[in-house]
C-alpha cells in the first residue's frame, strides 16, 4: 500500500516552516551554532539550537510547563495539519492516528529532576517536572491540543526511528478505520547528550559536520521536529517503506544498508537523502550507494542542520519530498570533492526525477529506508 | 460461486495464534513458576535494596532476583556489560524460543519506558560526584529505550526490525495489540510481541513524589486501597498466522483476537474521570473481536490501586460488563509499567490454558462506589474462554487486549446470563 504526504510541518534551527527553510537551503545557508557549557567541568560545546523566535505563537495550558521538544512538537505538527488543510474536529478526532519518533526524549527535565535527588534527595523531586521525563509527554500534549481521540504511539529509537514511524503508519493505515496518520519526529538538546556522544566518540566540537569524509570526525547535535501527515491521496507518495533491521556491530551497517538499497533500488532512483553525518554511518552509507545505486544523485542536510537524531527521519523525507516537488536538490556542505559519490556540490536542477530514497543509518544499530515518488 | 465464497475467505482477517511464550517477573522465571505464583496467590512484593529509598514513602517493589537472572547468562559474550533489562529480555526470549526453535519473526513489536534507564542514572551521578567515569561508554551504549531488545534478537539470531513503544504503562498492551493488527492485516505471517522494565530509582522517586505509590500493601479495587508499587520483568509471545501455525504443526497456545486503543486528553498523569477513555479502549476490543461484554469471563484489569485509576477503570468496566470476574494481578507482583501488559497477557494465557481466574490479592473492603466482581485473595477454577487485559498510562493513553482458549472449551452459563 502506498500513502501520500498530505502536509508537512518543520521547525529547525534555520527556523520555522517548509518553505522558508528549503528556500534557505537551497541557498546553501548553514545554521549557526551555538555554545553550551557543560554543568560539572569547563567543556564548552557547539549545538545547532532552534532560534526562540521559532516558537512564537505556539501556546497552550498543555504546554505551559512543557518541555521545549513537546513545543517543537507541537509547532511542527500544527504546521503539517495546517498545510494539508485538515481540521480535527469531534467527528472525525478517531479518525486520525499520531505516530511520534524519539530517541532523547525529555533530556533536560529527566536530568533537571534526577538532579533533585542526587544532590538533594527524593523528597526534593517535583511532582510537576516526572511527567514531562516520560517518552509519550510530548505526544500526550499534542494529542491534547488537537483532541485527538484515536490511537497515540510514541516509538522510541536512533536516528532511524522516524522511518521505522512510517512504516508504522502504513500498517495503522492498512485499517480503513483511518483517514490520516500524523508522523512527529522531534528532539530536544543538552550538555549532557553532547557529553554522552562526546565520550562515544562520535561528536566534534565544534562544526563543520563534513560528511563522506575518511576521518569520520563527528557531528554537531541539533534539536528540532517535522511532521508529515499522511493520507490516501497527496502531492508525493511513499511508494515503499522498507522495515529495515538492526546491525550486531558497527562493520555490519555497510551490510544491512545494502539490503535495503537492493529493495528500494529496483526501479530508477533519482537521488538520495543520506544520513551522512561525520561518524562511521558516512563510510558505510557511501559503500552501499557506491555499490547499489552509483547512478543516484547524493544529498544530506546534516552539515546544513546538524543531527537532530529522533527528528531526523522526518527531517530527511521533508527534503526529498521538496526536492521531487520543486525538481531541485540544495548543496551538500563540506563535502570532500574526492568523494567518490554522485554528491550534489551546488545547488542542482532535477527536473525529470520521480523517485528519491531516504537512507537512515542509526547511531544506535538501527537502519531503516524508503523510496518516495512523484506523479 | 465457489471462487467468490474463496476471494472473500481471502479477504477475511487472518486469525492471529500465541504459538510460545516467555516470562519473568517477581512471580517467578518462565511459565511454570508464574502459574505456581499465580495458583497460589503469592505476594512477590519485597523492600527495596537496589537504591536508596529511606525518603520514600513507598520501600517496596515487585524485584527480580539478580544472582539468578545474571547466574544464568554467564556465557554470553559480554555479557556482564548488558544492563539487567536486557538479561531479562533475553530469558524471557529464551523460553519463547525453547518452546518454538522454528521461530523467526519478521517484525518485533515491543513496549518499554525506561530500557536501561539506571545506566544512565550512574552515569550521571559519576559526572555530578566526579566518580570513576571509565565505563561511561558502556553505560551510555546500554542506556537506549531499544537496547534490550536488540540484545535479546542478536543473543538468539533475530534480525526483525523493531517497533519499540514507550507509550508509558500502556506500551506492553499496546505492543502485543499492535503485533496482533500486524498479523491479522496479512501483513506479516510471525511477529514477535511483548515488554521489559527494570526497577530504577528516578522512576521509583517520580511515582513517589506524585504520591501514587503506597507505603503500604498493593491493594487493587479496595476501598482503602493508597496506591501502587512498582514492578519489573519482561515478557514475550510468539504470533503467527493461525492457519499457517497449523500447518507447520505448531501448538497453538491461545488466539489473539481483539484490540482496542484509545486516547483521553484530560491531564498527563490522571484519567478522565468518568473512564470514557478506558471504556473506548475496551469497546473498541469488543469491536475489533466482534465479541460481545457477555463473552468475556476475565478481565485482568489494569488495577493499579491509585485511587483515581481504580475508580475510573471501575465505573467503565461496570457500566460495559455485567458481574465478569476480575482481578488486577499487581497486587502480587507491582507495577512493571512498559512490561505489565506483557506479562498480564500471559497472566491471561496461563488462566485460558488452565482455566483458572487469578486472584487481586490483599483485598478487604470492597468500594461501594463499583459494582464489580472481584476474585478476592484467592486464584479459583473456572471455566475461561475469553480474557480481556487493560493497561492505561500517562498521557492518556488506553490499551485493550482480547484473547481466546483455543480451542474454546464448552461455556457454562454465568449468573446474569440470558
Amino acid at each position: 500500500m502506498s500513502l501520500a504526504i498530505a502536509g508537512m510541518g518543520w521547525v529547525t534551527p534555520l527556523g520555522t516552516g517548509v518553505d522558508a527553510v528549503w528556500q534557505r537551503l537551497l541557498q546553501g545557508v548553514e545554521a549557526s551554532a551555538t555554545t553550551i557549557s557543560e554543568q560539572f567541568a569547563d567543556r564548552v560545546y557547539s549545538v545547532f539550537r532552534v532560534p526562540e523566535s521559532a516558537l512564537k505563537g505556539i501556546s497552550h495550558p498543555r504546554l505551559r510547563r512543557a518541555s521545549v521538544i513537546s513545543r517543537f512538537a507541537a509547532a511542527a505538527g500544527l504546521h503539517a495539519l495546517e498545510s494539508a488543510g485538515l481540521k480535527i474536529e469531534s467527528q472525525n478526532a478517531e479518525r486520525i492516528a499520531l505516530i511520534f519518533a524519539i530517541s532523547n526524549g525529555g533530556v533536560s527535565y529527566t536530568k533537571r529532576f534526577y538532579h533533585e535527588i542526587v544532590g538533594t534527595g527524593a523528597q526534593a523531586a517535583s511532582p510537576l517536572l516526572f511527567p514531562e521525563t516520560v517518552f509519550n509527554a510530548p505526544a500526550s500534549h499534542l494529542a491534547a491540543i488537537l483532541g485527538v481521540t484515536g490511537a497515540t504511539y510514541t516509538l522510541v529509537g536512533d536516528g532511524a526511528v522516524g522511518l521505522a514511524a512510517i512504516k508504522m503508519a502504513e500498517e495503522l493505515m492498512a485499517n480503513e478505520a483511518l483517514d490520516y496518520c500524523l508522523v512527529v519526529g522531534t528532539e530536544e538538546i543538552d550538555w549532557l547528550l553532547c557529553d554522552a556522544y562526546r565520550r562515544w566518540r562520535l561528536l566534534r566540537m565544534a562544526p563543520p559536520i563534513e560528511p563522506f569524509s575518511k576521518q569520520n570526525r563527528g557531528m554537531i547535535l541539533s534539536e528540532g521536529a517535522g511532521a508529515i501527515v499522511l493520507a490516501r491521496d497527496g502531492f508525493v507518495t511513499i511508494e515503499r517503506a522498507h522495515q529495515g533491521g538492526h546491525f550486531r556491530r558497527r562493520a555490519e551497517a555497510e551490510k544491512i544498508l545494502k539490503r535495503i538499497l537492493c529493495d528500494l533500488g529496483q526501479i530508477e532512483i533519482d537521488f538520495v537523502v543520506s544520513s551522512a553525518n561525520g561518524t562511521f554511518v558516512d563510510q558505510a552509507e557511501s559503500q552501499a550507494l557506491q555499490e547499489i545505486v552509483p547512478n543516484a544523485l547524493v544529498y544530506t542536510v546534516k552539515p546544513a542542520l546538524g543531527e537532530s537524531v529522533g527528528a531526523a527521519g522526518l527531517w530527511q523525507i521533508i527534503l526529498a519530498a521538496q526536492a521531487l516537488h520543486s525538481k531541485e536538490v540544495p548543496p551538500v556542505l563540506h563535502a570532500d570533492h574526492s568523494v567518490r559519490l554522485r554528491l550534489s556540490f551546488s545547488r542542482t536542477p532535477i527536473p525529470s526525477a520521480r523517485r528519491a530514497i531516504v537512507l537512515s543509518c542509526g547511531l544506535n544499530q538501527q537502519a531503516a529506508g524508503l523510496r518516495l515518488a512523484i506523479q | 460461486m465457489a471462487q467468490a465464497d474463496r476471494r472473500e475467505s481471502t479477504n477475511d482477517p487472518a486469525r492471529v495464534a500465541v504459538t510460545a511464550a516467555g516470562v519473568i517477573s517477581p512471580l517467578g522465571f518462565g511459565l511454570a513458576e508464574t502459574l505456581e505464583s499465580l495458583c497460589s496467590a503469592q505476594d512477590c512484593v519485597t523492600p527495596v535494596m537496589r537504591f536508596s529509598v529511606t525518603q520514600c514513602r513507598c520501600k517496596t517493589a515487585g524485584q527480580v532476583s539478580d544472582s539468578r537472572l545474571l547466574a544464568s547468562h554467564a556465557q554470553i559474550p559480554r555479557s556482564g556489560r548488558l544492563h539487567r533489562a536486557s538479561h531479562m529480555m533475553i530469558q524471557a526470549l529464551q523460553e519463547l524460543v525453547t518452546q518454538q526453535p522454528e521461530f523467526q519473526p519478521e517484525l518485533t513489536v515491543v513496549g518499554t519506558t525506561s530500557g536501561g534507564m539506571s545506566y544512565g542514572e550512574r552515569y550521571y551521578r559519576s559526572l555530578n560526584g566526579g566518580g570513576d567515569l571509565r565505563h561511561a561508554p558502556t553505560w551510555i551504549a546500554n542506556y537506549p529505550a531499544q537496547k534490550p531488545v536488540i540484545d535479546a534478537q542478536t543473543v538468539f539470531g533475530f534480525s526483525a526490525p523493531c517497533h519499540v513503544i514507550a507509550n508509558a504503562c500502556a506500551s506492553g498492551t499496546n505492543a502485543v495489540g499492535h503485533a496482533f493488527e500486524c498479523v491479522r492485516s496479512g501483513r506479516y505471517q510471525r511477529v514477535l510481541a511483548g515488554g521489559y522494565d527494570a526497577l530504577a530509582e528516578m522512576v521509583f522517586v517520580g511515582f513517589d513524589s506524585l504520591q501514587a505509590s503506597t507505603p503500604e500493601k498493593c491493594r487493587p479495587f479496595d476501598r482503602h486501597r493508597s496506591g501502587m508499587v512498582l514492578g519489573e520483568g519482561a515478557a514475550v509471545l510468539a504470533l503467527e498466522n493461525l492457519d499457517l501455525a497449523r500447518e507447520r504443526g505448531a501448538p497453538v497456545l491461545a488466539e489473539i483476537i481483539g484490540y482496542g486503543i484509545s486516547t483521553d486528553n484530560f491531564h498527563i498523569t490522571q484519567p478522565e474521570p468518568s473512564g470514557v477513555g478506558a471504556r473506548q479502549a475496551m469497546e473498541r476490543a469488543l469491536e475489533s473481536a466482534h465479541v460481545s461484554a457477555a463473552d468475556v469471563d476475565y478481565i485482568n484489569a489494569h488495577g493499579t490501586a491509585t485511587a483515581f485509576n481504580d475508580a475510573t477503570e471501575g465505573k467503565a468496566i461496570s457500566a460495559l460488563f455485567n458481574g465478569v470476574p476480575l482481578s488486577s494481578t499487581k497486587g502480587m507482583m507491582g507495577h512493571s509499567l512498559g512490561a505489565a501488559g506483557a506479562i498480564e497477557a500471559i497472566v491471561c494465557l496461563l488462566a485460558l490454558q488452565h482455566q483458572f481466574l487469578p486472584a487481586n490479592i490483599n483485598f478487604t473492603t470492597p468500594d461501594d462506589d463499583v459494582d464489580l466482581n472481584i476474585v478476592a485473595n484467592e486464584a479459583r477454577p473456572a471455566v475461561v474462554n475469553t480474557t480481556l487485559s487493560n493497561s492505561f498510562g500517562f498521557g492518556g493513553t488506553n490499551a485493550s487486549v482480547l484473547m481466546r482458549k483455543f480451542p474454546p472449551s464448552p461455556r457454562l452459563p454465568r449468573i446474569g446470563d440470558a
